[in-house]
């Protein structure tokens, strides 16, 4: 199973670039100046996008360089032993919504201390494959934008993430 | 709201720095994450070209057009109103790209949605239900092979370094449903209102 679905995710970009250019080669399109012009505008989306992740970048590191994020750990961890949730967990559960590489890090030094097979390791990984970075995304989407207000988007990402935490550790306590 | 968010990171940030005395990583870490966002640019410039000018392809010889009709039906519960050939093309492809660990891909695939329904949207200074929706489902996406991790455990010497699969399939799942549901609630109360 889990080779499967390897094979599969391997073969998807692969796959979908035969099928973009067979298609397009049948339909006669001139497939290399469309292809020049599509990625024209890629490279405009990358300049345009560029204020939007160094405003992000410099709002995270402020807040972890600073010893901020610590100190929110410290102060949540009450709450968390309510719910069960192991405390190794709480530094990932802090920086998962906010950096991908970062939380990446904090994950692989769990799992080093408290070993990858461990209650708390297994958790880390699933946390890591199940919840995404919901703060980075809903800068950064909703930066290309012109909203001003998010309206609910906000609170359904957050709600979810929430949900994923605690599915992750009560699934892995079970299995 | 992401003006007093992103305000509020930055003096937390400054205050913290001088009671823990530790202005001197803060002003180092400020300067080097300015650094990390222009070379995290120009690691995705290179890919958001590629698919950009693929996609035009796609666009251009109809394939995007006929994809779409084909996975109209199935949407239609998340996105009632949207008709939009492209935008549920580049909607469906970042879900796609994100379920099959292409996270940058998925990136890029987004942003093009997330701009056509800029476009589509009637008051331009509130995101619409779509938008809502859309970025739910992004912000909860299951990933059917987290390659990262699974690379991280057998390097530490897991036994079953693949045990994870499913486990954070199931999470993901139950993290995307609460997500949708969450949405549909306030759409149908906003919509008595």
């Amino acid at each position: 199973m889990p080779n499967l679905l390897s094979i599969f995710s391997v073969m998807f970009l692969p796959i979908l670039i035969t099928i973009i250019i067979l298609y397009g080669i049948k339909k006669k399109t001139d497939i290399y100046d469309v292809f020049i012009e599509g990625a024209k505008e890629g490279l405009h989306t990358c300049i345009d996008i560029l204020p939007f992740i160094i405003g992000i970048f410099i709002g995270i590191e402020a807040l972890t360089s600073s010893g901020a994020m610590d100190f929110i750990e410290k102060a949540a961890a009450p709450v968390f032993n309510f719910f069960a949730i192991p405390e190794e967990l709480i530094s990932l559960i802090f920086l998962r919504p906010v950096s991908g590489s970062g939380s990446l890090v904090v994950a692989e030094r769990i799992m080093e201390i408290s070993g990858p097979d461990s209650l708390v390791g297994r958790a880390a990984s699933v946390m890591v494959g199940s919840c995404e970075t919901i703060f980075y995304v809903l800068a950064l989407y909703f930066g290309v934008t012109s909203v001003k207000k998010m309206r609910h988007s906000f609170t359904a990402g957050l709600i979810g993430y929430i949900a994923g935490i605690f599915a992750s550790v009560y699934i892995c306590k079970i299995l | 709201m992401m003006n007093r968010i992103w305000g509020f990171m930055l003096l937390i940030g400054v205050v913290f720095s001088i009671i823990n005395g530790k202005t001197a990583e803060f002003t180092d870490g400020l300067m080097s994450s300015c650094t990390q966002a222009v070379q995290f640019i120009i690691s995705l410039a290179g890919i958001m070209a590629v698919w950009s000018g693929l996609m035009k392809i796609a666009e251009v010889s109809g394939l995007i057009e006929k994809v779409s009709n084909a996975v109209k039906p199935l949407i239609s519960f998340l996105f009632p109103y949207e008709k939009n050939d492209k935008t549920i093309a580049m909607m469906i492809m970042s879900f796609m790209a994100n379920i099959f660990g292409a996270g940058n891909s998925a990136t890029i695939f987004s942003l093009k949605a997330m701009e056509l329904l800029d476009k589509e949207n009637p008051h331009p200074s509130y995101a619409s239900d779509a938008m809502c929706m859309f970025m739910a489902l992004s912000m909860s996406m299951i990933q059917l092979v987290p390659i990262t991790v699974i690379k991280i455990r057998s390097d530490l010497g897991s036994s079953a370094p693949e045990d994870i699969i499913l486990p954070s399939i199931i999470a993901g799942l139950i993290s995307m449903i609460i997500s949708v549901l969450v949405c549909k609630i306030f759409e149908r109360k906003n919509k008595n209102a």
